[in-house]
């Protein structure tokens, strides 16, 4: 019996000195590569200093709108970092895995930094492409994503109807001739922000690309400043990429705690300032200042203001129907 | 340039001729006045020369940056063209993922959808044993060639969640049983819901959570036939249970509600015979399986465990009777060398205890294993009662020669069988001891001491070869000897089988896939 109990007592150590290793799957947009390779590694060192525990992220990358509908067809996910808020509310819509206010969980609407468009142009801007009423000249070719699968592409687009919206005092059929022009510009639609960098940037396609503010800083980091120039318009949209747990997934892998940290800790000084670091623009204030010559002033319009918010924006432009089929033909 | 000179080079020429044409004749006025026009005429040709050089290179540079601009636009249509064909070609690949997957392989045939939600596997078992008996008294229809065990399995997934198993087996079945020894019959067939790995549901006929060596898989257990600790272990059974592997299987844990069956018995009806059920249950841990310690990752241990209730007498939950419905103990060789005697019945609690325990390491293998069956029985008519408590024990153990590594679920070569490329598989040798005891309380009034043995003593020494991870080839040989038990002259088991002891010779050629 004693041999008994020192073998359970031994092997009750051998079990509580092995620390839990957690692993985490964020299922995010496409330009987010950068970004959460290197918040991983800084949570990951966070949470096993603060729990013990390793905590191992897998990341998934593609267009903001197919990877919602791959978290809807069983994607285990248990944060999506998306492009925009009504991807995630299709998620909990139509899986009913998150709450219908998983918006109002974390500050900010739960959208831990922000973005907006600008034009990544070859150097020496050989078009002169400087607003956006350049990008409907008939000898300009415009790259950019197609916003049925793309959240940056559905940003874009709305940064360039907000333009023509506010140029043409709201008529709403002048902004619609100039979002016409625009797409009959646009030589060929990718799925998702990273291949129509690609495209432009790889492929020398096109004049101009409708890009996240990061992506078109990375492409000049990684491209070279000497072949990309970036042009911020006067005026673009306010980009907000929110966050969230996918409650059902977390639990039933065990995860809640962790995630609900993971998404938390963007928000702490270190993760908003790897988020400017990788050209997001920070809520810390703080930070944002500190970064600030990353950041070019701009006037930003929002979708609420501009659109009355994402699903009627959804309804009207990109539902089966909506303006952009009305509009583009490829 | 080149055209103005010809020109004036053509009227200078001119000039000089029609000087020549005047001949010597003396300067005068006309002359002088026609070389006056026709020197006004160069002029006029070298003036027009050159307005037509400054017109030419004027038009020049307008049509090189037309072609330019030719040529850019044909470019960016041939990038375009290009980086649509790979938009294409991605779009295509991605269609193939989420294709339907066809999988063929030494784990089975296997279909899934692109998300493997929906996923049907198809297996299958066959094993052609013999078993050759020596000094047997002449027992009759012992010495065999059989097909042992002959299952098509179906497992599978539904919506991600639900695994299920349907396993019919067509082979011998039930080991002596005579109703279910030619009858083909459900062997396993359960839904089971799989939350997480540490929380499972499972409902249908399957195996209880009792006994280690039952419930390692027919295809990899070391020996043709199970040890004398799985008389005392209830076989499949209808029912639920709540299962699951924590912290990566360093704890398992399972407990169940059966129908409740027989010692070393399964339910072959699929259904229940009384009102009362069986309570399953078994912890096993494996402490060190996180670690990094390799020599003790695969050290295992627990405990499982029954407890049921019988409100009413019954005779299918008892081994009884020789001939009856349901076998009593058995021997390496299947023989039945203890049965009830005819009319006792199990009434009451019967519990079941089964400390168990094993350890792989490199090509080692051992397996222990205890069990405790304490089961109360009555004479029909309950004028006479007991409270009977059988017993038995096996330790087994294996040693890959080749040196491959031994687990709970088998060995696979290195090197499959290929003699034409020198491949030979793998080789392991095992042994095995093991004893049952009856409750000598069961004697006389509810077993008869000339007929079964009060206990049982075996040990087997075996070879098995894996020529690959489907195919593997056995031959051992079992000596059984008996304490009590028959009398030499009896011809029917269980005193001819307990007479004397048991010598068999098995082999087997097994497919598993």
């Amino acid at each position: 019996m004693k041999i008994f109990l020192k073998i359970l007592l031994a092997s009750s150590l051998a079990i509580s000195a092995s620390a839990k290793e957690i692993k985490l799957l964020n299922v995010s947009y496409d330009p987010t590569r950068e970004l959460y390779t290197e918040y991983n590694a800084a949570f990951a060192k966070y949470w096993k200093a603060k729990s013990g525990d390793d905590v191992s992220i897998s990341q998934s990358h593609g267009g903001s709108g197919k990877q919602a509908q791959s978290v809807i067809a069983g994607l285990e996910a248990d944060v999506v970092t998306l492009a925009l808020s009504y991807d995630i509310d299709a998620i909990s819509q139509q899986a009913k895995i998150l709450p219908a206010d998983w918006q109002k969980r974390l500050p900010n609407n739960s959208t831990p930094y922000t973005s907006t468009i600008v034009f990544l142009v070859r150097k020496g801007n050989p078009k002169g492409i400087k607003d956006w009423d350049d990008l409907v000249k008939k000898d300009v070719s415009v790259v950019v994503p197609n916003p049925k699968t793309s959240g940056g592409a559905r940003w874009a687009y709305l940064a360039a109807y907000a333009y023509a919206l506010e140029t043409y005092g709201h008529d709403d059929a002048k902004a619609k001739n100039y979002i016409t022009k625009l797409y009959k510009n646009v030589p060929i639609l990718d799925s998702g922000a990273r291949g129509s960098t690609i495209t432009f940037a790889q492929r020398g396609i096109g004049d101009v690309l409708l890009a996240w503010e990061n992506e078109a800083h990375l492409a000049l980091k990684e491209f070279g400043d000497d072949k990309f120039e970036i042009v911020t318009p006067p005026l673009s949209i306010l980009a907000e990429p929110p966050v969230a747990v996918v409650d059902k997934n977390a639990k039933r892998h065990g995860t809640m705690e962790v995630a609900t940290a993971y998404l938390n800790y963007l928000y702490s000084d270190e993760g908003q300032e790897i988020a400017a670091k990788n050209f997001y623009r920070p809520r810390n204030q703080d930070i944002a200042a500190k970064y600030a010559a990353n950041f070019t002033q701009l006037k930003l319009v929002t979708v609420d203001q501009e659109f009355g918010g994402w699903t009627k924006a959804q309804a009207t432009h990109f539902a089966d129907g909506g303006v952009f089929d009305q509009i583009y033909q490829p | 340039m080149k055209i103005n000179q010809l020109l004036i080079a053509t009227f200078v020429g001119a000039q000089f001729t029609v000087t020549a044409l005047a001949g010597d004749a003396t300067t005068n006025s006309t002359e002088a006045a026609e070389i006056e026009v026709l020197k006004q005429e160069i002029q006029k040709l070298d003036q027009k020369v050159s307005e037509i050089e400054t017109q030419h290179q004027a038009q020049q540079p307008v049509a090189d940056s037309a072609d330019k601009q030719q040529i850019q636009d044909l470019d960016q249509k041939v990038r375009i063209l290009s980086r649509e064909r790979e938009l294409d070609q991605d779009a295509a690949a991605t269609a193939a993922k989420s294709a339907p997957k066809i999988t063929l392989g030494s784990g089975g045939f296997g279909f899934s959808s692109s998300d493997s939600n929906f996923v049907a596997t198809i297996h299958g078992l066959i094993q052609v044993d013999s078993r050759t008996f020596s000094q047997d008294n002449h027992i009759q229809g012992n010495d065999s060639i059989l097909l042992r065990r002959a299952r098509p399995i179906i497992t599978g997934t539904v919506y991600h969640d639900f695994d299920f198993n349907f396993t019919p087996e067509f082979g011998n079945g039930t080991p002596g049983a005579a109703s279910a020894a030619t009858t083909p019959s459900i062997y396993d067939a359960y839904i089971n819901y799989h939350y997480s790995p540490w929380f499972q549901i499972e409902a249908g006929k399957f195996k209880p959570p009792v006994g280690l060596e039952y419930l390692q898989s027919d295809t990899y257990t070391l020996f043709n036939e199970r040890s004398l600790v799985t008389d005392l272990i209830p076989g499949r059974d209808v029912g639920f249970e709540l299962h699951g592997d924590i912290v990566g299987g360093v704890v398992s844990y399972a407990v169940g509600i059966f129908n409740g069956v027989g010692d070393g018995q399964k339910n072959t009806s699929n259904i229940g015979f009384q009102n009362d059920r069986e309570f399953d249950g078994r912890l096993f841990l494996q402490p060190f399986k996180a670690t990094s310690i390799a020599a003790l990752q695969n050290f295992g241990f627990g405990v499982g465990g029954s407890w049921g209730s019988s409100s009413i007498t019954n005779t299918l939950d008892l081994p009884n009777t020789t001939g009856g419905s349901n076998p009593g103990f058995y021997t390496d060789g299947q023989q039945q060398f203890f049965a009830y005697r005819s009319g006792i019945v199990a009434a009451n609690s019967h519990w079941r205890l089964s400390p168990q325990a094993y350890y792989y390491y490199g090509p080692l293998s051992l397996l222990a294993e205890y069990a405790i069956s304490d089961q109360q029985v009555s004479t029909n008519g309950l004028t006479h009662s007991a409270d009977l408590q059988n017993t038995a024990w096996e330790i087994s153990g294996g040693w890959v020669l080749t040196g491959e590594d031994a687990t709970f679920n088998g060995v696979t070569p290195r090197h499959v069988f290929d003699p034409r490329n020198g491949g030979w598989g793998a080789l392991q040798v095992v042994a095995r001891y093991a004893e049952l005891n009856v409750d000598k309380a069961a004697f006389p009034l509810f077993a008869d001491p000339t007929a079964s043995a009060s206990g049982a003593q075996a040990w087997s020494l075996g070879l098995n070869w894996y020529l690959n991870k489907n195919i593997r080839v056995n031959a051992s040989y079992s000596h059984t000897t008996f304490t009590g038990g028959g009398a030499a002259s009896a011809t029917t088991a269980p005193a001819s089988v307990s007479s004397h002891p048991e010598d068999v010779f098995f082999t087997r050629v097994q497919l598993s896939f």
